[in-house]
Parts: C-alpha cells; sequence; structure tokens
C-alpha cells in the first residue's frame, strides 16, 4: 500500500540524516588510522592521507591487554545478572500490588536524581567497611542495579493484559514460572533494549574498577587505555584506536540484538 | 622466579583475573600480597606506589633496578589515569587506604597536606639525605614546605618557556628573540599586523599560571601575611594591564581557533609558551618547520619569571613501611636514576647536578628550560590559591570579553579573594 | 489483581531494592546530611573538624551568582533540549519502523552509533563543527554570504550550540525504546482503522501516539531527569564558560565539590537540584496518573 515517493522521501530522510549523525564516528575510526599529526589538523581530514596501523600496534604492545580483558568480560557477565534483577523488579512494579509500592518506587526513581559523583566517597567508604576495595565485588556491586532499567521495564511490563497472567495462575503455574515462560518472551523487544544498554555500561565501566582496585590487576579497557596519556601530551590518534577497538563488540552485539527489538511478533493482541 | 599464591579477593571469580593476569614488565604484581619465596633471608616488604598516567606506567618497569638492588623490597606500581587521579587521592584521604608512596602534583601539596594526608618529613630530614637537599631547584623544593613542614621530595620539574619562529622573526627584522615585556609587545604588534588571522603571540586563557607569571616577571611577590593586599599591589595590577593588552589589541586570538601546534606550524601563531614536553610535539608533528624555531627564556620585566611544575614524591601518613617508602624515594632522586628517569619519559630532573649529563647539556633547547628553572617561581603553597587563581581568570575574561573596567574588576576580584582567604 | 501470598512481589522487587539501598539511597542519604556541615578534604581525612553550620552552606548558594547562572543555563537547557530529544527520537522511531528490511537495519546501527561515539572523538569533531574561524558550519555560512555564528563563543549561542550536541547523542537510546515501543502496538488496532477508512495521519494521531504514552511517559521523565544533570557536554566542550554561559548545576556541584574540595557546599548544591528532580518528576507523575484514569 505504500506509495513510491513516499518510501523514497523516507529512505532518503534516513539516509542524509544517518550519514550526518554518523560522521563523528565514521571519523573516529578513520583517526585510527591517521597519524598523530594529521589527527589534530584544523581542519580535519576525513580520509586519511596514509593509512598507519602504528597505533593498533602501539595499543596491543602497551596496554596489558590479556588482564583488563578478561576483567572487563567478568563485569559485563556480572551486569548481566544484575539485568535480571532489575527486569524481576520492573515486572514486581509493573504486576503487583503491595502497600508502600508508590513510595519504594519513587525511592528508586530517586536514586537517579543525584549527580554520580556527589555519593561516590560515602559509596567507597561503605565498600570500605565491607572489607570490599580492592575486590571484583566491590567493583561490580555498586553498579548492578539501576533505576533507569527498572524503570524501563516497568513501563513495558504494564502493557502486557493482567488476563494472561491471571489465566496461568489458574492453571496452576509458580509465579517464577509465569515470570520466565510468559513474561520473558513476551518482553523480548524492551530486553533486547536493556542488555545493549546494560552491555554498553558495563563494557565501558571506568570509574569504579579505577576507584575501589589498588591493583592493576583489577583494570578494565577503559581505565587501561586512560593509562596511556601524560599529563601534557595527549596521543589524539592512539585514543582514537582505543576507541574503536572498544566500540567494535557494542556494534557486534548491536547488530545481533537490534532484530529483536524490531521483531514483528503480535502477541500482546491477544487479549 | 617469584610466583603469587592467591590475591586476597573476595569474589571467587577473581580466580579468573589471577590466571588472566600475565606478568608483563608493566603490570602490577600481586595485591597487598606479602608473600616471596625467592629465598631472601628475612620478610619482604610490599611497597605500593601510585604514579600517574604514562609516567605511571613506564614507572612499572624502571622499579626492577631499584628491586634488585633492594631484595627485601618489592615495589608495586599502580598506574592512574591523570584525570581521575585526584578521585583517587580523595577516597585515599577519605578511608585512610592509601599507598605507601605516591606521586604528587606540586599544585597538590597545599590540599592534600593540609588534610594531613603525607608524613611530614622533616623528622627524617638527619637520616636521608635527599629531605630538603639545595641541590633540587629552589622553585622546586619551595613546594614540598607547608606550614614548616616537609612533605615531599622533588622527582621531576617542568616550566614554561618562549617558543618562537626564528625565520618569521627574522623576516621582520629581528634577529633576537624579545627580551623584555617592550619588545614582546612590539614584536607581537608588528606580527598581527601581517593581516586577517596573523597573531603575535598566544595566551591560553585556560591557564591559570599565566597572570601569575606575568605578575612575578614585573617583580610582584606574594606574601601570605598580607593576604588579598598582594593584589592591590601595583606591580600586579600593571601586569594584569600587560596580559589585557594583548587581548585589547588583538595581538592574541580571542577565540578557540586551530591548536597551537598547527598555528606555529603554519605561522599565525609565531611565539607561545609551553612546557618540555611541547618540544618533541613540535619536532614530531611539524618536521616541516625543523630548523626554523627555537626556544628562548620567557622575556619578562624586572625579571625573566617563569612558574615551576612538576611533581614530587611524597609518603602516605598512614603508611605502615616509612623505612622502604623512604628508601624509594631516596633511589629515585639519586641524579643516576633521574638521568636514567628523563631519559625514559622525557621529564626533567629536579636535581640540578643531574643536569651535567651530557645529553642534557647537548640539547640547547633543553638547556634554555635549564636556565629557566633557576628563574622559576612557585606558585604560593596555600589551599585556596587553585580557587582564587581559578576567579582571576574569570576576572580577566570578563575584561577581555565581557568588556569589564580592568580596575574595577580586580578590585572585585580582590575582594573575592579577601573572602576565600580569611 | 488479587495474590495470595503478599510476599510474592518481594520476591521480584527484593534484590535489586536491597541492593539500590545500599550503594544508591544510602550514599545518597550521607552525601546530602553533609550539605549541612562544613566538610572539606581536611574533615575528609579527619572527622572531628567537621562542623555541623546548619543552613549556612544555603545561605551562601543563594548568594552566590555562578550558581544561580547555573540554575538559569540548567533552565535554558531543560526547557529547550527534552521537547527536543523527544520529538526528534520520536520521528526517527517513526521512519526506522516504516520497514524492516536490511536497509533499514542499516539506518538503525547509523542512528544509534551518537551514542557509543567516544567523548573525545565527539569533543574533536564538535570543536571543529563548531570553530569559530576555521569550523566546518561557519564554512557552509560564509558561503552563503552570512555572518560567522559565534557557536561557543558567545554566551546564549553557546548554550544552543550544546544543546544541538546533546540532542544528537540522546537520540540513539530514546530511539531504540521508541522502536520497541512500536512493536507492541496490536497490528488489529490498524486494522481497524484501515477498515473505517482512517488515512496515515488520522492513524499516526489516534492509534499510534496514544499507544506510546506508557514509553512517551518513560522517556520524558528519564529525559528531564538526565537534562537537568546536564554535565558532559558543557565539561568537556566548555568547561562553562565562556563568561559562565554554558555552566550547568551538575558542572557546579562537580567543580566546587571535585576541584576545589568544598563538599558541604557541593552536597547542599546537590540537594537543590535533587528538589528540582523530584518535584519536576512528581509533577509529572501526578498529571500521568490524572491522564490515566
Amino acid at each position: 500500500m505504500k506509495n513510491r515517493f513516499e518510501k523514497l522521501l523516507v529512505m532518503s530522510v534516513l539516509l542524509i540524516g544517518g550519514f550526518i549523525v554518523s560522521i563523528p564516528f565514521i571519523w573516529m575510526i578513520l583517526s585510527s588510522f591517521k597519524s598523530e599529526r594529521e589527527a589534530r589538523t584544523m581542519p580535519p581530514t576525513f580520509w586519511p592521507q596514509e593509512f598507519t596501523f602504528e597505533h593498533y600496534i602501539n595499543l596491543f604492545q602497551n596496554l596489558n591487554f590479556g588482564t583488563y580483558f578478561t576483567n572487563t568480560l567478568i563485569i559485563v557477565l556480572f551486569a548481566m545478572l544484575g539485568l535480571l534483577f532489575n527486569t524481576m523488579a520492573g515486572y514486581g512494579f509493573a504486576k503487583f500490588q503491595f502497600k508502600g509500592k508508590e513510595a519504594v518506587f519513587i525511592a528508586v526513581l530517586a536514586t537517579m536524581m543525584i549527580p554520580a559523583q556527589v555519593s561516590m566517597i560515602p559509596v567507597y567508604l561503605l565498600l570500605n567497611q565491607m572489607g570490599l576495595t580492592n575486590t571484583m565485588a566491590g567493583i561490580i556491586l555498586p553498579g548492578l542495579i539501576a533505576a533507569f532499567n527498572i524503570f524501563l521495564i516497568r513501563q513495558f511490563m504494564t502493557t502486557i493484559p493482567n488476563d494472561l497472567i491471571e489465566s496461568a495462575r489458574i492453571d496452576g503455574a509458580k509465579e517464577f514460572r509465569i515470570f520466565f515462560q510468559i513474561i520473558i518472551p513476551l518482553s523480548k523487544p524492551v530486553l533486547a533494549v536493556q542488555a545493549i544498554l546494560t552491555f554498553v555500561g558495563a563494557w565501558n565501566s571506568f570509574l569504579w574498577p579505577l576507584i575501589v582496585a589498588n591493583d592493576q590487576a583489577l583494570y578494565t579497557l577503559s581505565v587501561g587505555l586512560a593509562l596511556l596519556q601524560g599529563q601534557h601530551s595527549s596521543s589524539f590518534a592512539l585514543q582514537m584506536a582505543g576507541a574503536t577497538v572498544m566500540v567494535i563488540p557494542v556494534l557486534i552485539l548491536f547488530i545481533f540484538v537490534q532484530r529483536y527489538i524490531v521483531e514483528g511478533f503480535n502477541t500482546t493482541g491477544i487479549k | 622466579m617469584k610466583f603469587k599464591k592467591g590475591l586476597s579477593m573476595a569474589a571467587g571469580v577473581s580466580l579468573i583475573v589471577a590466571a588472566g593476569c600475565g606478568n608483563d614488565n608493566n603490570a602490577a604484581d600481586g595485591g597487598n600480597g606479602e608473600e616471596n619465596n625467592g629465598g631472601n633471608n628475612g620478610e619482604t616488604t610490599t611497597l605500593s606506589v601510585w604514579a600517574m598516567g604514562e609516567e605511571g606506567n613506564a614507572l612499572g618497569s624502571f622499579v626492577e633496578s631499584f628491586e634488585n638492588e633492594h631484595e627485601n623490597i618489592e615495589v608495586n606500581v599502580q598506574a592512574i589515569p591523570w584525570d581521575n587521579a585526584h578521585d583517587s587521592l580523595l577516597t585515599a584521604v577519605a578511608s585512610g587506604d592509601g599507598p605507601d608512596v605516591l606521586q604528587l602534583g606540586t599544585t597538590w601539596v597545599a590540599e592534600f597536606a593540609g588534610a594531613g594526608a603525607f608524613l611530614d618529613l622533616s623528622d627524617y630530614e638527619d637520616d636521608y639525605d635527599m629531605i630538603n637537599n639545595d641541590d633540587f631547584f629552589e622553585g622546586a623544593l619551595d613546594t614540598t614546605y607547608y606550614n614548616d613542614a616537609i612533605y615531599g621530595v622533588p622527582w621531576y620539574v617542568d616550566t614554561r618557556v618562549l617558543f618562537y619562529r626564528t625565520d618569521i622573526l627574522e623576516e621582520h627584522g629581528y634577529e633576537e628573540p624579545p627580551q623584555n615585556w617592550e619588545e614582546m609587545l612590539e614584536v607581537s604588534r608588528e606580527l598581527a599586523d601581517r593581516g586577517d588571522g596573523m597573531f603575535g603571540f598566544d595566551i591560553d586563557q585556560n591557564d591559570q599560571l599565566v597572570p601569575p607569571i606575568f605578575a612575578w616577571q614585573n617583580g610582584w611577590e606574594f606574601n601570605e601575611e598580607e593576604a588579598e593586599e598582594n593584589f592591590a599591589d601595583p606591580a600586579f595590577r600593571e601586569a594584569m594591564d600587560y596580559y589585557h593588552t594583548y587581548f585589547a589589541e588583538g595581538l592574541v586570538q580571542e577565540t578557540e581557533g586551530v591548536p597551537i601546534e598547527q598555528g606555529f606550524e603554519e605561522g599565525s601563531k609565531p611565539m607561545f609558551t609551553s612546557g618540555p614536553w611541547m618540544i618533541n610535539i613540535i619536532r614530531n608533528e611539524a618536521p616541516d618547520i625543523d630548523g626554523d624555531w627555537d626556544v628562548a627564556m620567557f622575556p619578562g620585566n624586572e625579571r625573566n619569571a617563569s612558574a615551576i611544575g612538576g611533581s614530587h614524591l611524597s609518603v602516605f601518613a598512614k603508611t605502615e613501611n616509612p623505612e622502604e617508602a623512604l628508601e624509594f624515594i631516596s633511589y629515585m632522586s639519586e641524579p643516576e636514576t633521574q638521568i636514567e628517569w628523563f631519559k625514559e619519559t622525557n621529564t626533567l630532573p629536579a636535581r640540578q647536578s643531574a643536569w651535567d649529563d651530557e645529553e642534557l647539556q647537548q640539547d640547547e633547547k633543553l638547556a634554555v628550560f635549564g636556565d629557566q628553572l633557576e628563574e622559576a617561581v612557585a606558585p604560593p603553597v596555600l589551599s585556596q590559591w587553585e580557587n582564587i587563581a581559578q576567579d582571576l581568570l574569570s576576572s580577566l575574561e570578563r575584561i577581555n570579553r565581557g568588556g569589564a573596567d580592568l580596575d574595577e574588576e580586580l578590585d572585585n576580584f580582590q575582594q573575592q579573594a579577601a573572602n576565600r582567604l580569611d | 489483581m488479587n495474590h495470595k501470598n503478599a510476599l510474592t512481589p518481594w520476591l521480584f522487587i527484593g534484590p535489586a531494592v536491597l541492593l539500590l539501598i545500599m550503594f544508591s539511597l544510602l550514599p545518597i542519604l550521607v552525601s546530602l546530611l553533609i550539605s549541612f556541615t562544613d566538610i572539606d578534604l581536611i574533615g575528609l581525612g579527619n572527622w572531628d573538624m567537621v562542623e555541623f553550620v546548619a543552613f549556612e552552606n544555603f545561605i551562601a548558594l543563594f548568594q552566590d551568582p555562578l550558581f544561580h547562572r547555573s540554575i538559569f543555563n540548567t533552565l535554558v537547557y531543560v526547557s529547550i533540549g527534552v521537547p527536543l530529544v523527544i520529538i526528534c527520537s520520536l520521528s526517527v522511531a517513526l521512519m526506522l519502523n516504516y520497514m524492516s528490511n536490511k536497509l533499514f537495519s542499516f539506518f538503525r546501527v547509523l542512528f544509534y552509533v551518537p551514542s557509543i561515539t567516544n567523548i573525545v572523538a565527539i569533543a574533536v569533531v564538535w570543536g571543529f563543527l563548531y570553530n569559530m574561524d576555521v569550523g566546518l558550519f561557519n564554512f557552509i555560512i560564509n558561503s552563503l554570504g552570512l555572518q560567522n555564528v559565534p557557536w561557543l563563543e558567545h554566551p546564549f549561542m553557546a548554550k544552543i550550540s550544546l544543546i544541538i550536541l546533546a540532542v544528537w547523542k540522546g537520540i540513539g537510546i530514546n530511539m531504540l525504546i521508541y522502536l520497541a515501543a512500536l512493536q507492541s502496538i496490536p497490528r488489529s488496532f490498524y486494522e481497524a482503522a484501515d477498515i473505517d477508512g482512517a488515512n496515515k495521519f488520522q492513524k499516526l494521531r489516534y492509534i499510534t501516539i496514544p499507544s506510546l504514552s506508557y514509553a512517551t511517559f518513560f522517556v520524558t521523565v528519564t529525559t528531564l531527569i538526565g537534562w537537568l544533570q546536564f554535565f558532559e557536554e558543557p565539561f568537556v566542550m566548555t568547561g562553562g564558560g565562556p563568561l559562565d554561559g554554558t555552566m550547568s548545576m551538575a558542572l557546579f556541584i562537580y567543580e566546587r565539590g571535585f576541584q576545589y574540595n568544598e563538599f558541604g557546599y557541593a552536597a547542599a548544591a546537590s540537594l537543590i537540584l535533587f528538589i528540582f528532580i523530584i518535584v519536576a518528576t512528581l509533577i509529572q507523575f501526578t498529571f500521568n496518573k490524572s491522564k490515566e484514569n
């Protein structure tokens, strides 16, 4: 039914707009292949005059890649566990009535309302009291739960018809069975969004690995990259190479997961 | 061969970390682990050292020679990114859980020493030769004192000098770099006159050090007892007027423009001031102007003053190994070590006798830095200083860009400083 | 809904709420408490040196012209930026949802990448675009025969420039949320509308937008919270300048607290920011509820 003109219009708007918004990203990748001098030139060149891989070689030689990569993966792994807790909480807030629900939910949201740096020192002191500084647990725990994610899940799960859950209950299904076998499959699009956001956050985690660890063996990739900077001289092209290496897994995950976001299933239509 | 028995970590997964932690030269060794079964007699002490950024990374392997000399001390260097060093220090102060030795930027002495973060080294002065040794540049030593105590030993230094394009100055009839303010303004005016988009000099408006440098060049000295009255001193006011002149006459670029290295290479900004790190940047990034630029003392009025910066090594107040910590600092401050460190990282030795080294002597550009360091002044070691310097920059911005009256605005600034200092 | 067991909801929200109380709520309470003290770096190292100063920090804040500026600037950011982000991300999502083939998957990637572009790269590229003398924007404007625009060099213009940058950066995530939300609109709604002979805009107006209201609510609340804490853009692009024209409340808090170690003062400022945010959020919740009823 879509007429050709309309199709063409949408496509060209998307193509031009998409290209414009992604220029900095493309430029970031291209710059990682430029010489340091070229990467700094104003006005910048778009296409490298001379391709060089020196920054990548430099990166892998100077970065204790193995350790940092392992640490980063561990954090990502646990963030996915956090994702489960967030999803459960979002479901709890969306589909149950209980006393004090509103107040608890506002309290959850309140954790988003203060700039993160403000509570940095109290969190550190707390971890120190618990003996968790310089441990993986200390790095992982503070970032495990995010009010943003709970809120997002809650908003989406409110649209799931209650009848669906009720009839499952009547059939004698246990609460967690309902959650895992009915709710989760129905929430694929929003869970895919969540997975991407959680992965990006964990993959780039920087502040806590740095603050909590007093041992470089606990550093993540982002921290390792930041260490390649001198006080006055910043090697710009090297930073771009680092950023490019960091962004590749994110892109792969995004390309892989995005089809779940737009998967055209229509189960929620069942009434 | 050393090997680490378990790291003390809570999460079980940390075993994976330990397994994945290779023994690369610049990787950190062990956590707080003390054990070493290398067969030494006696206990081995692990000394934890914090150093920043790239320098911190380099220090990791650099300390091996120290470890070889001291079999019972193992040094565990933790590199911290520059941008986050302040946060890390804050948490260390808050929890009392910090390293034994740490690298300390000279501008941070007052703020952290005031909080009791460091050990007063004057108690150890008789036992360790490097403490308060006048072989260090005077300006560097000045920033180790705070409240009649000594809180650090200079490690490396830096200072600003004038970078200028010899070819462009020659074209306009200047065989020599400017020697004083008058000549600075004259050359700048001449060069800024070359046309649109051409400037004589360059001032980084976010650089807190430039205004006080100008004041020191004019013979101003900050005297703690006089508090805000320091800023009423005509020598200070005149220097701020000098600063403003560059903007009022369009001798420097007020907007962001191109990066300075590029402006220098293109010739649109033929003079600017910067530190020793800039030498290599220009050599590497602007090879086309090789031989067409040089460095000179920062031209002043009363004196050719500049600011001294760099880093000290300090001992954390709550350390359990003060002796070993001082042993390590002593090693790092030996002239030979300082020369090695210079070769490794290109940072300038704080110790004057290290400058006798051939490599430092032969490089004429570095020699200028050596001369400038002798005329370099340390910013006041005052916990409010950074605040005051930032206020001054804001005031100057209002004068240069907002069109505020110079004297009125500086009076306001003086009032602000009074509030900060009371 | 009825449940036999009142504990069930707590089984679901329990783990998350416990962790949040521990690592978010408690520290936030602590940092708000210190807004009534004069704690600085010395106090941080030695708690005996900390004194209770009641409302002194707040009184000082009300007299601090820089804080007033930062409130004004933040309100400008929010009132222009929030609606823009919502409109832009919804439009992009609607267009991206238009079809689902390979080409559109590619477009989705394109519109998402701003949110994963390294901040240093962002600062450099946008710094170039906005550069007054050699920047691309002014080059284009000049070639149209118009005057240079002082993108980052004029206090008000700089605010607008940062808003544009932040909108560009903020589209990605919200677009994903809208895309996910678009999937849960039952096809039957559109089929029914087709039978009634509704045109495209009527369907958009009467089916799509209302069906997305729960997602819009989420996007509005979180975007508003995010923009009231506007920080990264001025931090990397302007440092709050020129003439404090881009200083935001969050940047003010950061500078006071972490550059000058005035923790008590910064905490007082963050309490005020907190009040702004919670009032804005509660208004939205009330409004949303009355709409639902």
